[in-house]
Formats: structure tokens, C-alpha cells, sequence
């Protein structure tokens, strides 16, 4: 034996580290901490799949089990670098340094020691390996460092398990700085990878962007309209000239008008060889005369399909007019590709002399400057009609999802299924007297608002009167049925009023999930047996639930709707506007319409949640002085609740519209509507300019509006 | 006037706050509830009113059980029972006269709630009941601008607009100063005097019982433990109250 070490090293537990070597996590499984053990066996899971996952992506083609096969290697020679690593210090501790310089060199020194040479060697160590290709060049340095890395966290957890095995039971768990460092490392390699993290890039190529800086800095050149005094002359020629054409006439010189002549006005084209360079085609003079004097005439070509552009290399293409207006010059026929579809018969080009006047500034603004106003107008509005809209909807919701006012709201199962019959019923009728009031007036198309304003105060009307009057009648007939039969009719009205919303359910399951698992038209042909099988299931669920409970007992129906609007709100509020603006516009179609549409989906939710929580943070006091009043709970909501709800409500309503006209920016994007409309447009078509009008007004627009914003909720909060 | 029998109340986690309370009040009466904190004061007044439903038992209000009324019966029951609270449970961003105002919900018409809307008459009445209290000049505050003995003040007309016949006062004066404790409890008194209000109303300092009471319940974990009337309260020295408060006290420490 050898003298015992000076250092006071913990007692360490062989069998629990050699269990966490085999599987991680395993041996502060069995040394009783249970949730240490399951993080440390799900990061080394996760991590690794993910590495592996990363190795492959690099690869051209993704080969899972080559990448494993990588990513063990390196993992299994880094494993046994640091095993050795280690060795070596506890040697060199025992037989070199002794105590002090083995204390220093121990933990994090020895990390990263390890790590520096871990970067170092594996490189070569790979190479060395005899994979076929080398590795950093197909799969990036960073499979290996996370493979590196991974066999240190390995390592760690093998000797933490020893460590905790040791400690004495129901002590805390001692802190895992080192892991988590490893950890954090890890994640950062993989991240840099998969997001392509390219830093040379950002700089190599800012030539492509400073480019189009000026542009959208300052675009207000495009932003107003400039005159142009444009004066032109013509002159018809022809090519190619096959052998007794003579083109058409040249131009006789007028007396007032500018004009151009040319002569031969017919003649061969220009031909571009791929070696050899370009012959020019047949050359002609040119003349014109009654040009302003003393100025640039500038030549164009004009095709047989009527696009002109500026020949090059056959001639002159800008020519100084003398005294008289007049000008000589000759220009060879350009090579002008004519495509076989459009080659027959004679080919009439047109050569074009063009004077153009300096650009005089009119002080009006230009076609871009308008619809991008127009459209940031339109933006505004979107974002303000639907914040209405989601003021108007999450008011109402928001009281259905705070559990303050929810939970007290107690009904026996027999007043809640008359309830429930009353409501269908209600809405079912106001349903009926709408279309009767529609055909009245002459269809949907003739009278929307009118009809959409008599159905919402009939359903509102008729439902809150069907929801009463159901709610007591049946309280009234039930009590007077025997027992039995009063279940029996709970159970049934229950079950037949659950059917209708399974109903849906089951069709939606089979147009959603299985025609996208299925294709359309598989899903499509058994979809009612889903609707069905959906129905059925809904009635059997609330038929159970009926018979475990008498009529007589108290539900908690509050928290029911509570947890239902709760849960539906959350999943509307995970959705982003963006992918809401998608649906709005194959719903309603493109336009702002589909924008306002999708906006008001997502603040109906998350203003309701807002709200929601406004609500559950009041001060109950008032709201119990104002019941024992007599104050019914109408009276209530009026008096205790809104007074206290109003700044916050104030306060998140104003963040939504801060939020939701910045949302419609982007909106038009997909089609909704509103700036991001042309603004994708005129990125498309390169029109810097008109982009630059478009950011600066989106900025201007959000700018303006925060601040407004934060001014008026000061002032609230 | 007011009865109660065998009165249990059972929160929904299990905790008996109330365990078989009768007793009867009497129209006129100063009834003074004393006990500890947690021994079923407030319970036992929101009970009344139904603020809180009781487990078992009645409650007689001039005979008419409305132990189980539904809440529109409730309302005109409610509306003859003002309640003060010892947070005052004012509106605090409304104004003083819209809190007092809010005394009359229980005759207004709720749709009429819905758009703020009382009688020039309520408005009156309003400016009576505070010019009563002593603060005609605040009624254009807001509630929270004033302080805590004002802010009692406000609560108690509130609970005079709903012209009541009995007043559950709900430890009216323990988060205020023993100074302004007394100006409360004299109005309280006032309108038990004058205008032969019915007071129940729990306390737990005794002079202040002694001073104002006519009657006395005593509530030890949920029970009477303890009834008296007026003379019995001059005749029991400190020493005896603190007796009882002492051994239960004492009793509630070794449980």
C-alpha cells in the first residue's frame, strides 16, 4: 500500500461511478436521487442525439448511422484522452508535485487543459483513424467538439455519481457548475452550427447591402415627381435584308418637327461569334435635324418586339446637336437576338433619337410616395380596427376566464341542462327569425350590417332568454319527475346537446390531421364516420358524467367554462398573427380585411388573458361590500369590478394597438393587407428607393406611436 | 328581530368556523361579538347576510327564514342589512359619492347600473348621509384620497343610503386609532340611538365593548361561550373578561 493521500479527498463510491460510466445517470439513480440521475440521463440522450443530428446535416447527404459511427469514434478516442488525462495528473499529483501544485491543477484547471488539447488533438486523432475523408472538412470542427465535450460531461457524471453515492442521505445536492458549464458550451457549438453562424460573411460581403444603402436611407428622391421634356424622332429599318428588299422609306427632313432619317435603312445584323469577338452589322448614316441645339441627342435601338436599349459598340450613342439642331453620325446594326417564334416576314426595327431636358422638380408626389401613404393609412387602420374589434370580444371573455368571478358560480346539473336546452333553443330561434329577416330584405348581400346587427341582438336576446327561462323551467318540471326518470332525461338531453360539438370534432380530426396523414381524398371518403364516431363519444362521455352525479348536486360549472375558454385562448394566443394572417386570407381572401380578420383572432386572445388577469388581481373587499347591498351581480361587475379593472385595461389596451399596427406591417406579407403589401412587392422588383419610402414610413408610423403610446399609459398606470 | 339557530358553518378545506351558534337579537340593540381572531366573528356576520352560505342551521329575519332564498329573494333581505368592514371595502379610484351612491344598488334597477345612473333623489339622500358623518365637503374625492377614519365614515354612509334596519359592522374600528375608533363607534351609536338601527358589531377591545354595547356574545372556536346583557357587561370586572380571554387563549395555544 501506498501512503494514504495528504489531501482531503471526499470518499468516493467505485461502484456508483463505474454504473454512471456504463449508463449516465444510472449510479445517482441507485444511489437514491432520483431527479439528478433522470436530468443527467435525458442531457446526455438529448445532447447526443442532437450532435449526432448536427454531424449528419453537415454532411451533403444526411447518413444517420455514418454520423453515429463519426460520432462515437470521436467520442470513444476523447473519452479515452481525458481517462488518460486524468491518470496522468492523479500520477504526477501522487510521485511529481505532491499536494499544492495537484490541488491547483485539479477541477476546472484540468477542464480546461483538457478542453485546449481536446481541440488540438482530435483533428489529428480523426484523421489518424482512417476515415475515408477528413472529417472537419465534411462535417465541420463542431461534431467534434461535441462529441469532445459530450465524453467530458461523460466523465463528470461518472464521478459525481461516486461523489453523491458517498454523501450522506436526504443531503442536498451538491452543485453542478461543471456539468452545466459543459453543458452550455455544447449547446452553444451545436447552435453555431445549426444557424450557420457565419462571421466572415457579415463583413466579407457588406459590399451587397452598402450598395443599396443610400437607396433606402434616403429615398426621397423616388418620393416626389420630376417633368421631363422629352423630344424624339424615328426612323424604320429593316434586318435581316435578304437580296432584292430595299426596308423601308427613309425619312424626308421636316420643316418644323424634329426628325431622323437613316440610310441603307435596310441592311444584316451584327453578329456576336463565340470566337472571334463581334462583327457589327451593315452600316448606316444618320441625319436629323430640328433637335433643341446645343444638346445631347441619345441614341436607341428598338427591337422588332418593340424593347429599346442603348446599342453598344456599333457607333455613337450620344451626339452633340450643332447650331442649326441638326446632327451626322453613323451606327452600325447591333446584334439583336430574334427569336424563332417571332422570325417571319420582314423584321422592322426602329432607331430612336431621344433628346431628354433636365428633370425639373413639380412638387407633386410621386406614384410610390401615394400608395405607400395610402397603404401606411390603410396599416394604422388595421391595427386599430382590431384592436376595437379585440376590445369589444375580449371584454366578454376575459370575465368567463377569471377565476375569481368564475369560481363562485356554482348550478345544479338539472338547471344547467335546462340551461343548456334553452340556450340551443334560444339560438336556434334567433338563427330562424335572421334568415326570415334576410329574405325580407333580399338576400345577405343586400343589407350585411343590418342583417349581422339583428343576428347579434337576436342570439344575444333570445339566448340569454332561452339560458334563463330553460334554466328555471326545467328546475321546475324536473323537480316534479320521479328520480329516475329525471336522470334519465338529464342523461339524454346531456348526452344528445355533447353530440353536437363531438360532431364537429370528429369531422375536423378527419379533415385536419387525417387528410394530411391520409391525403384529401382518402380522409374525405369515411370523414362521417369520424363526425360520428366523434358524436358518439362526446354523448357516451357526458352521458357517464350525468349518471355519477344526482340532478341535486352543485357543479362547479364556472371553472368548467373557465378552464375551456382558459384553454382555448392559450392555444389562439400560441399561433403567431403572421400564420392567423395565412388562414384569414384563404378564409376571406387577400386585402386588408384578411388582416384586420387575423389581428383581431390574436388580440381577442391575448388581451382577453391580460384582462383576465386585471380581473384576478382586484381587491375583493368592495365587490362583497357592494353584494351586501343587495347589489345583484350585474350591479356588481358595474360598480366594484370595472373601476378597478379600467387603468390596466386602459394601460394593455394601448400596448395591444402599439403592437397590432406594428403587427399589420408585416401583415401584407402574406396578403393581408396594408404596407408589407408593396412593400414585399418592390423588394421583389429590387426598388430600393421605393422600399427606403416604405421602412422610413413604418419607422416614422411605430416611432410616433410608441412613444404616444407610453406617454398615454403613463399617465394611467 | 334577527335569530339564528344552531348555526354551522363548514369551509370547503374543512375548517369548522362555526359549530352549532344560536342566539336572538332583539330590535334596538347594540350587540357587541367579541373573541379572537379566528374564532368565527366574521363568519358568523357575513353568514347573516349570506355573504357566505352556512353549512346547517337557520337564520330568521322577522320571522322569514332565508337561510335558502335565491339571490333575487335575497335582495330586498340584503338591502335592510348595511354592513361596515374593518378595510372599508371602498372603491378605491371612484369617487366618495359614487361609493356612497353604490348604499342604494339594491333598490336601483339593475339595468339602470349599466349606465351609471341614480334619482336626483339617491343623490340627495347622498349628501345627507355624509353631511351625517361629518364630510359633506369630501363627496367630489376619490375614495382612496382620504384617510382611514374618513374612509370608515364614507362606508358607513354608504351602509345609512340603504336605510337599514340592522348593521353588521365587521371589526369597524381595528385598523384604525383608538381616537378616531371612538368617533366611529359614536356615530354607530348615534344611529342606534336615534334612528333605532340595530348594531351587531364585533370588537376586541373591551372598553370599547363596555363602552357601547348593550349586549354582549363572546365566540371561542366557533362557539358561544360566552352571552350577556347590558348590566352583566358593567358587572363583569376586567379581571373576569381577561379571565376568559386569558384561558382561551391560553387553551388555543395548548390545542
Amino acid at each position: 500500500m501506498m501512503e494514504p493521500q495528504a489531501s482531503t479527498k471526499q470518499p468516493s463510491s467505485p461502484l456508483h461511478a463505474f454504473l454512471s460510466f456504463l449508463v449516465p445517470g444510472l449510479g445517482q439513480l441507485v444511489a437514491g436521487r432520483r431527479s439528478r440521475g433522470t436530468t443527467i440521463l435525458l442531457s446526455v440522450l438529448i445532447l447526443g442525439a442532437l450532435s449526432v443530428w448536427t454531424i449528419a446535416q453537415r454532411a451533403r447527404f444526411p447518413d444517420y448511422g455514418a454520423s453515429l459511427l463519426i460520432f462515437l469514434k470521436i467520442f470513444g478516442q476523447t473519452l479515452l484522452l481525458l481517462i488518460f488525462l486524468m491518470a496522468l495528473r492523479r500520477l504526477m499529483a501522487r510521485y511529481i508535485f505532491r499536494d499544492a501544485v495537484a490541488e491547483a491543477f485539479s477541477g476546472y484547471g484540468l477542464a480546461v487543459v483538457y478542453l485546449i488539447l481536446v481541440v488540438m488533438l482530435t483533428s489529428n486523432i480523426v484523421t489518424l483513424a482512417g476515415t475515408s475523408l477528413d472529417i472537419r472538412e465534411v462535417h465541420g470542427l463542431t461534431g467534434v467538439l461535441a462529441a469532445a465535450i459530450l465524453s467530458g460531461l461523460w466523465l463528470w457524471q461518472a464521478s459525481d455519481a461516486g461523489r453523491v453515492a458517498s454523501l450522506p442521505e436526504k443531503s442536498p445536492d451538491p452543485s453542478m457548475t461543471l456539468a452545466i458549464i459543459l453543458i452550455c458550451l455544447l449547446i452553444f457549438a451545436l447552435g453555431y452550427n445549426i444557424t450557420n453562424v457565419d462571421l466572415g460573411k457579415a463583413i466579407s460581403e457588406i459590399d451587397d447591402f452598402s450598395r443599396l444603402l443610400p437607396d433606402i436611407l434616403w429615398p426621397w428622391e423616388q418620393a416626389f415627381e420630376y417633368d421631363q421634356q422629352v423630344v424624339e424622332a424615328t426612323q424604320r429599318v429593316q434586318a435581316p435584308c435578304p437580296p432584292g428588299d430595299v426596308g423601308p422609306a427613309p425619312n424626308e427632313p421636316h420643316s418644323t418637327d424634329p426628325w431622323l432619317s437613316a440610310t441603307p435603312t435596310c441592311g444584316d445584323l451584327g453578329e456576336r461569334e463565340i470566337v472571334g469577338g463581334f462583327i457589327p452589322g451593315t452600316e448606316m448614316t444618320l441625319t436629323g435635324g430640328n433637335f433643341p441645339p446645343g444638346q445631347v441627342v441619345e441614341i436607341l435601338w428598338r427591337n422588332p418586339i418593340g424593347n429599346p436599349f442603348t446599342p453598344r459598340g456599333v457607333g455613337e450613342t450620344e451626339i452633340l446637336v450643332d447650331q442649326n439642331g441638326e446632327f451626322t453620325s453613323t451606327l452600325a446594326i447591333p446584334d439583336v437576338v430574334i427569336s424563332e417564334s417571332t422570325a417571319q416576314g420582314a423584321q422592322i426595327h426602329t432607331i430612336v433619337a431621344r433628346q431628354s431636358s433636365e428633370e425639373v422638380f413639380t412638387g407633386n408626389l410621386s406614384e410610390e410616395m401615394i400608395l405607400a401613404l395610402q397603404l401606411m393609412l390603410e396599416t394604422i387602420m388595421i391595427g386599430l380596427m382590431a384592436t376595437f374589434f379585440g376590445i369589444v370580444l375580449a371584454f366578454p371573455v376575459a370575465f368567463l376566464a377569471a377565476r375569481n368571478i368564475m369560481a363562485p358560480i356554482v348550478s345544479t346539473l338539472r338547471r344547467i341542462t335546462g340551461n343548456i336546452v334553452g340556450l340551443a333553443a334560444g339560438i336556434w330561434l334567433a338563427a330562424f327569425v335572421t334568415r326570415q329577416v334576410s329574405i325580407m330584405l333580399g338576400g345577405l348581400e343586400a343589407a350585411p350590417i343590418l342583417i349581422f346587427v339583428v343576428l347579434l341582438v337576436t342570439v344575444f336576446g333570445l339566448g340569454s332568454l332561452g339560458f334563463q327561462l330553460g334554466g328555471t323551467l326545467f328546475a321546475r318540471i324536473l323537480r316534479a319527475l320521479s328520480p329516475g326518470l329525471q336522470k334519465a332525461f338529464i342523461t339524454g338531453l346531456l348526452a344528445a346537446m355533447a353530440a353536437v360539438p363531438g360532431y364537429f370534432i370528429g369531422l375536423a380530426f378527419s379533415r385536419g390531421i387525417r387528410s394530411i396523414v391520409l391525403g384529401a381524398e382518402a380522409a374525405a371518403a369515411d370523414e362521417m364516420l369520424y363526425a360520428y364516431l366523434g358524436a358518439g363519444l362526446f354523448a357516451l362521455l357526458a352521458a357517464v358524467y350525468s349518471l355519477r352525479r344526482s340532478g341535486d348536486e352543485y357543479i362547479s360549472i364556472g371553472m368548467i367554462i373557465y378552464g375551456t375558454v382558459r384553454t382555448l385562448m392559450n392555444i389562439v394566443r400560441s399561433i403567431e398573427p403572421i400564420i392567423w394572417g395565412i388562414v384569414a386570407v384563404i378564409w376571406v381572401g387577400l386585402g386588408p380585411f384578411a388582416g384586420t380578420f387575423a389581428l383581431t383572432i390574436h388580440t381577442v386572445a391575448a388581451l382577453g388573458k391580460l384582462y383576465s388577469e386585471a380581473i384576478e388581481s382586484i381587491d375583493p373587499g368592495p365587490l362583497e361590500a357592494l353584494q351586501s347591498t343587495g347589489a345583484n351581480r350585474l350591479q356588481t361587475v358595474v360598480y366594484a369590478v370595472i373601476p378597478q379593472i379600467l387603468p390596466p385595461f386602459i394601460s394593455f389596451t394601448i400596448y395591444r394597438w402599439d403592437i397590432n399596427v406594428r403587427m399589420s406591417t408585416i401583415l401584407g406579407l402574406v396578403g393581408g393587407g396594408g404596407i408589407g403589401f408593396i412593400l414585399i412587392q418592390w423588394i421583389r422588383l429590387y426598388q430600393w428607393e421605393s422600399v427606403g419610402i416604405a421602412v422610413w414610413l413604418i419607422t416614422i408610423t411605430v416611432a410616433t406611436l410608441d412613444y404616444v403610446s407610453s406617454n398615454i399609459r403613463e399617465r394611467f398606470v | 328581530m334577527l335569530k339564528v339557530e344552531n348555526l354551522t358553518m363548514v369551509y370547503p378545506d374543512g375548517t369548522v368556523a362555526l359549530r352549532d351558534v344560536s342566539f336572538e337579537v332583539n330590535e334596538g340593540e347594540f350587540l357587541g361579538i367579541i373573541g379572537l381572531s379566528g374564532s368565527g366573528k366574521s363568519t358568523l356576520l357575513r353568514c347573516i347576510n349570506r355573504l357566505l352560505e352556512p353549512t346547517e342551521g337557520r337564520i330568521l329575519w322577522n320571522g322569514e327564514d332565508i337561510t335558502h332564498l335565491d339571490q333575487s329573494d335575497l335582495r330586498p333581505v340584503r338591502r335592510e342589512m348595511g354592513m361596515i368592514f374593518q378595510n372599508f371595502n371602498l372603491v378605491r379610484r371612484s369617487s366618495v359619492m359614487v361609493n356612497v351612491l353604490a348604499g342604494r344598488l339594491g333598490y336601483t334597477p339593475p339595468s339602470w347600473s349599466l349606465i351609471n345612473r341614480f334619482s336626483a333623489e339617491d343623490r340627495q339622500k347622498a349628501v345627507q348621509a355624509l353631511t351625517r358623518v361629518g364630510i359633506p365637503d369630501k363627496a367630489q374625492n376619490r375614495a382612496d384620497e382620504l384617510s382611514g377614519g374618513q374612509q370608515q365614515r364614507v362606508g358607513i354612509a354608504r351602509a345609512l343610503m340603504q336605510e337599514p334596519k340592522m348593521i353588521l359592522a365587521d371589526e369597524p374600528v381595528a385598523s384604525l386609532d383608538p381616537v378616531l375608533a371612538h368617533s366611529i363607534l359614536g356615530h354607530l351609536e348615534d344611529l342606534n340611538q336615534q334612528d333605532g338601527i340595530t348594531v351587531l358589531c364585533s370588537l376586541h377591545f373591551l372598553d370599547l365593548v363596555q363602552r357601547y354595547s348593550t349586549r354582549v356574545i363572546g365566540l371561542r372556536a366557533g362557539q358561544v361561550v360566552f352571552e350577556g346583557g347590558k348590566e352583566d357587561i358593567r358587572k363583569i370586572s376586567d379581571e373576569r373578561f381577561k379571565q376568559i380571554y386569558g384561558e382561551e387563549a391560553q387553551r388555543l395555544e395548548t390545542d
